[in-house]
């Protein structure tokens, strides 16, 4: 009871929120037909609800000791990928573990986390051979991402880790030098990529081009969004959404659905809940009394915000459509309990930081 | 060498860093928000209606045109038809595949069938195939529900019952073409090409309706927001009586011609019959090119409306104009009588008159009732070319009757001005005063005349809608003793036992003036008269014009055989049955109407 008193409000509140928003989104994307979706994102919020309340009673230095083998196991699964995975929608992502299908580059997203604050928190982060090691730790699995091919993760796991590694105090020029190398890597990245992820680039860059192709989707998104006005056609009233003019709308694109129905309102509230979300986060990592907790705060912020940013940028038409959800309002059951899994871990820092002066120097990482 | 309190500084730095990053960011996702739901939030309104609300068009009923009586000249029956909405088709090769495997049509009908579609817009209805009967498309109305986009309609479609008698003056509906579209007509619309289909299509085609639908992004329809009903078109009733026009082409018996029959006081048309006739309603119901060829070659011309569109020589019907002119020009003659020796002599030659013992003595009645040629050589001779053709064009002749059913000839009158430019010959004034030389004119023009002579010298309009405005072009003023005589000679061309048409026409119900005319298609010379006279296209034109009856006149007609031979003989038993079936008629509706 105790634990649970020291349970961070403002989390707490956001994520009310966020989850009757979501709900009642859902609904109005799917009412019109099969409500089963609606009914089963309801028992996953409440088996995420629990785990997330079950995850702050687990202690920082277990899940620390825990890091390097989750970490290792996720490397195991991705490898195992290419040889015994499921082939869904033309890439092969999906481990079939006989009870849940386990989608192994989203385990490591959360494992890369975890192992790099966990590596950080002992350490000065001032030597060549720590970056080293930390970037081949993300760049290993990272790879193993990219050729499955799921475009969007890779760059979500490589800029989180990147986040944690600045945050870690390698100074900036040793950034800059790696930022200059990026064209490098972005040419090499496109001659790599399947012609579906080049037309999904090339549909961003000019959605008109091909308006019943593959810019379809981010032209109807956008009229979704911009036809709902100030205020928004009224709840259930969506026609976009209603006669199934969007496209996924209850998964990646169903910001359009609120757009549309909530108007410029609904959109700015949203953006507040998710602005305050981050930046609770962001604190209880300020504040966090060990490096390690902090770290893992970092990572978990900068993932959430990749989410926000990286969806609602494609759905209203300023970045290219890959598949990344809009946190705790798409309809998915593992994107949901992970998300919610990492808010407990959140908790679970703000819990033991609670009424400790914060981290002074990189120490222990257990204590 | 690093400072663990530089590292705990510059680590609260970079959150605070982050922090502005994602207050930053987030203030970019907003100001795209306040771009599409603000700035342009009414061009995205106006694409959200559009995607959600389909407007579809509804065809109006096009109008009925129907004879005085009431008879359907041009109807509506019920048909269906196979629609197509491409946008709304999956798979178009799977869809057209169905299609083509129920409706069992050949492959080169689906390649012409995948090239419209691809040219036509991709949300509006294709028209894949009209015209068809229930059996015929409820296999594919019942399977409907597994291809999306495609429809069947039921519809109306074009029907004329009497095609063959009238359908040079109803003339024919087409399926739109590139230019019909441009002015706004819909794919699948038909659009009048010929005769009052096409000079009526304002006033018979109707206004479009509206369907305001609400659909998927499949296209399926959702609801039903409004319907906007559309106007049917005008019902045109005309002034023909088709069972008068039947009984014309009865009365024809398969002979190429032209009957007109007008109403003498209101210029009315109660019969334009051209013969051969042709189906229009292959028109509507796919006309191949090997049928239409075929009208096109046959030489005796099936399309030509012969009552407005050929010109033919008057021959002895004109001979009541060079009568009018002599009256009215006081010549001696006109009030006498010559000798008639079956030739005038002119400089070195002789102009033959159609009976080689010539007629004796004769005046202006014994003229007309014999038809006597060298009587109106002389007064043609004494009249002059100048006042000869100013008569002719003033009963009309050489000039458009204003029918409302373009294109029409005028008809040729000559005059002293030749134009090659040579010098104009007595003999030739001579012809022309007989209805020869290159004096041509329509059976309408013909008609006309009959009745401008029935009524007292009115030249009218022929009008071809019942109860239409009287239009009179002018009325010729001529004195009551000139009327008086030609009538009479007309009258006596029936009446007397040896006037030309005595024997065809005496026993007609109604007592009937008239004038045969007999017009040579070749020159032909006394010796070899024979061998020619076996060939049909060598054979006479046949004319009987006048009216009836003769004291109180209702109808004026105009029959036309062409090369029938002689007119009393060939056109004049036409006649007859026009005056008979319309004198019964009106007995009868004068007895309906007083018990």
């Amino acid at each position: 009871m105790k634990t649970l008193k020291k349970m961070d409000v403002i989390l707490l509140l956001c994520l009310f929120i966020l989850a009757t928003a979501g709900m009642l989104t859902l609904f109005s994307a799917v009412h019109s037909g099969d409500l089963s979706v609606w009914y089963k994102q309801g028992v996953y919020w409440s088996i995420g609800l629990s785990a997330m309340v079950a995850m702050c009673f687990i202690p920082l230095r277990f899940i620390g000791l825990m890091a390097w083998p989750i970490y290792a196991l996720a490397l195991l699964a991705l490898m195992l990928v290419p040889l015994i995975g499921d082939v869904h929608m033309g890439a092969r992502r999906w481990l079939d573990l006989g009870i849940v299908n386990l989608q192994a580059s989203e385990l490591m997203k959360w494992a890369l986390l975890m192992m790099l604050a966990y590596w950080f928190s002992t350490r000065e982060a001032s030597s060549v051979k720590d970056l080293s090691i930390a970037l081949l730790c993300t760049l290993i699995p990272a790879g193993l991402i990219v050729i499955q091919p799921d475009l969007g993760t890779a760059l979500v796991v490589m800029i989180a880790a990147m986040v944690v590694i600045l945050m870690a105090g390698f100074p900036w020029k040793w950034f800059m030098g790696l930022l200059a190398l990026s064209p490098v890597a972005g040419y090499v990245l496109w001659h790599n990529m399947h012609d579906y992820q080049k037309g999904r680039v090339l549909s961003f860059l000019n959605p008109e081009s091909d308006p019943l192709g593959k810019g379809y989707h981010v032209i109807q998104s956008s009229i979704a969004i911009g036809s709902g006005g100030l205020f928004g056609k009224g709840y259930l009233e969506g026609s976009q959404s209603r006669l199934h003019f969007l496209p996924e709308q209850h998964t990646d694109f169903i910001f359009a659905v609120l757009a549309e129905e909530g108007g410029l309102f609904a959109s700015t509230v949203l953006f507040i809940l998710y602005a305050v979300l981050i930046a609770r986060i962001l604190i209880i990592a300020l504040q966090a009394h060990t490096r390690f907790g902090g770290l893992l705060c970092v990572g978990i912020a900068t993932i959430f915000f990749l989410y926000v940013f990286v969806n609602i940028g494609m759905v209203s038409g300023m970045l290219p459509v890959v598949g990344v959800p809009l946190p705790f309002i798409s309809y998915g059951g593992s994107a949901l309990l992970s998300m919610l899994l990492a808010l407990g871990l959140v908790m679970r820092v703000s819990i033991e930081s609670h009424g400790k002066v914060s981290w002074q120097r990189p120490g222990s990482a257990l204590v | 060498m690093w400072n663990p309190l530089e590292i705990r500084q510059r680590y609260n730095l970079r959150i605070y860093l982050f922090l502005v990053a994602v207050v930053v960011l987030v203030v970019v996702l907003f100001a795209r928000m306040v771009q599409l739901q603000w700035v342009q939030y009414n061009q995205y309104f106006v694409q959200s209606e559009n995607n959600r609300i389909h407007v579809s068009p509804i065809l109006p009923i096009r109008g009925m045109m129907t004879d005085r009586n009431g008879l359907g000249l041009a109807v509506n029956k019920i048909s269906y038809k196979i629609t197509l909405i491409p946008e709304r088709v999956e798979n178009l090769d799977d869809t057209l595949a169905f299609i083509q495997h129920l409706m069992q049509w050949k492959n080169e009908r689906i390649q012409r069938l995948k090239k419209k579609i691809k040219l036509s817009r991709s949300d509006r209805a294709v028209l894949l195939k009209d015209h068809l009967t229930w059996q015929s498309v409820a296999p594919i109305a019942a399977r409907l529900h597994h291809y999306s986009g495609v429809n069947v309609v039921a519809a109306t479609h074009r029907e004329y019952p009497y095609a063959m008698e009238a359908a040079h003056i109803v003339g024919y509906l087409s399926l739109v073409r590139d230019v019909d579209v441009q002015k706004g007509y819909l794919r699948m619309e038909y659009v009048g090409r010929s005769g009052l289909e096409r000079i009526l299509e304002q006033r018979l085609h109707g206004e479009l309706g509206y369907q305001y639908e609400e659909v998927n992004a499949r296209g399926r329809r959702v609801a039903l927001i409004k319907t906007i009903r559309p106007t049917t078109g005008e019902n045109v009733q005309l002034s023909l009586d088709i069972t008068l026009q039947e009984v014309a082409a009865n009365a024809l018996q398969g002979r190429t011609g032209a009957v007109v029959v007008l109403d003498v006081h209101t210029g009315e048309v109660l019969t334009l019959l051209s013969m051969p006739g042709y189906d229009s309603n292959k028109f509507i119901t796919g006309l191949n090119s090997a049928q239409w060829k075929s009208w096109l070659e046959d030489v005796e011309r099936p399309l030509l409306n012969r009552t407005t569109q050929a010109a033919y020589p008057p021959a002895s019907t004109l001979k009541m104009v060079t009568s009018f002119g002599g009256l009215a020009a006081g010549l001696r003659l006109a009030e006498g009588s010559t000798q008639c020796p079956g030739y005038v002599e002119l400089a070195d030659r002789r102009i033959r008159c159609w009976k080689k013992r010539g007629h004796g003595k004769v005046d202006l009645h014994d003229s007309l009732v014999h038809s006597c040629d060298v009587y109106f050589y002389e007064m043609g001779d004494a009249l002059g070319m100048e006042r000869l053709s100013e008569a002719i064009k003033d009963w009309g002749f050489g000039e458009r009757t204003g029918i409302n059913l373009p294109p029409e000839s005028r008809g040729n009158v000559p005059s002293k001005r030749h134009p090659s430019g040579r010098n104009w010959y007595r003999g030739e004034t001579m012809i022309t005063a007989i209805g020869q030389g290159s004096t041509t004119v329509t059976p309408l023009q013909m008609a006309r005349f009959a009745a401008a002579i029935a009524n007292g010298g009115k030249i009218l309009t022929p009008l071809l809608e019942k109860g239409e405005p009287v239009r009179v072009i002018r009325s010729i003023e001529v004195s009551k003793q000139a009327l008086r005589s030609v009538r009479q000679g007309m009258r006596d061309v029936v009446a007397e036992p040896k006037g030309t048409a005595h024997w065809q026409l005496s026993q007609a119900k109604w007592t009937v003036a008239g004038k045969t005319g007999t017009a040579q298609v070749v020159k032909i010379s006394a010796d070899d008269k024979r061998t020619f006279s076996d060939a049909r296209e060598h054979q006479d034109h046949a004319w009987f014009m006048g009216y009836a009856p003769f004291e109180k006149p209702e109808i004026a007609f105009a029959v036309f055989v062409e090369h029938g031979g002689h007119g009393g003989s060939a056109a004049g038993p036409v006649a007859r049955k026009i005056v008979d079936f319309w004198a019964d008629k009106m007995k009868k509706e004068r007895e309906q109407d007083q018990p």
